[in-house]
């Protein structure tokens, strides 16, 4: 049972070859590279959402955080695409496998962080105790907030692992649990049918919000830093 | 649990840098987003000599020495 219910989250290899090379680069034929004035309708309606993502995630940002525009807009829309291709029946979502997430967040969390300390050194290491404490905590809540630093990356990798993780878990689940009832007792297929439905409506959201938090998250960090 | 199988940890953080900081940005780096097209406000940069600013009655062509 353990093993049939994870066989979905192993890295793809077909005889020894990583097949998961070009899963991951598939999304990539998705976006059209725009090489008109005015475009097809694929390459505009693309665009078009390209920046209203950019002006809502850029307008907070001074101009030495806008730098990272490129970076900010090619993570949500990487992370946005491989999870809702995810959602197809029997397909492999690379953002299930921690290795990936781990590889996303732990550089981007460090570049902004590292900016942050060129740059801003004194702001970056006010960071570490907040206005107003009393003095005899002092010692404490440096700890508590060093420790609260590290673990951004940790976090961001898991929560979108985990939460991806659990959404296709779930489907597989109460999947194979509707077609088992059907021989036994129709109309409690049919409700759990009606609940695989809106399980899939809701990880249909979870793909597009898993993929927002994570980029308005590092965007955060880097706010901090800039 | 086969995401911390370590094993094909490697080859999977290659792929996804390859594919985010390389192809994905290459193809995002092309989206351009122009102001829409005005008439540009033309002005001369080079100006007139002082006799070509008045029309002179003798440059008319008919009035030219007939050869």
């Amino acid at each position: 049972m353990n093993e049939n219910l994870f066989s979905s989250f192993i890295t793809p290899t077909m005889m020894g070859l990583p097949i998961v090379i070009l899963i991951i680069m598939f999304p990539t034929l998705l976006f059209p590279t725009p090489t008109r004035l005015i475009n097809n309708r694929l390459v505009s309606a693309q665009q078009w959402l390209a920046q209203l993502i950019l002006k809502q995630m850029m307008m907070m940002h001074s101009p030495k955080g806008r730098t990272w525009a490129l970076m900010l807009i090619s993570l949500i829309m990487f992370i946005g695409s491989t999870n809702l291709l995810g959602l197809l029946p029997h397909s492999f979502t690379p953002t299930t496998q921690l290795s990936m997430n781990l590889g996303m967040a732990i550089p981007l969390w460090a570049g902004a962080v590292i900016t942050g300390f060129r740059y801003k050194t004194k702001a970056s290491l006010a960071h570490f105790l907040p206005q107003g404490t009393p003095v005899p905590l002092i010692p404490m809540l440096v700890i508590i907030e060093t420790i609260s630093l590290f673990i951004q990356p940790m976090a961001l990798a898991v929560r979108l692992t985990a939460n991806i993780t659990a959404g296709h878990l779930l489907m597989h689940l109460i999947g194979s649990a509707a077609l088992a009832l059907i021989s036994i007792s129709p109309t409690t297929a049919l409700i759990t049918f009606i609940i695989l439905i809106l399980l899939t409506i809701l990880e249909f959201a979870v793909a597009l919000i898993q993929a927002y938090v994570f980029t308005l998250l590092v965007s955060l960090y880097l706010h901090d830093n800039t | 649990m086969p995401q911390l199988d370590t094993s094909t940890w490697l080859v999977t953080i290659i792929a996804m840098i390859l594919m985010l900081f390389i192809l994905i940005q290459l193809k995002f780096h092309k989206y351009s987003y122009p102001l829409s097209p005005a008439p540009k406000t033309f002005k001369s940069t080079s100006f007139p000599t002082p006799w070509e600013t008045k029309w002179t009655k003798i440059y008319s062509p008919l009035l030219l020495p007939q050869q």
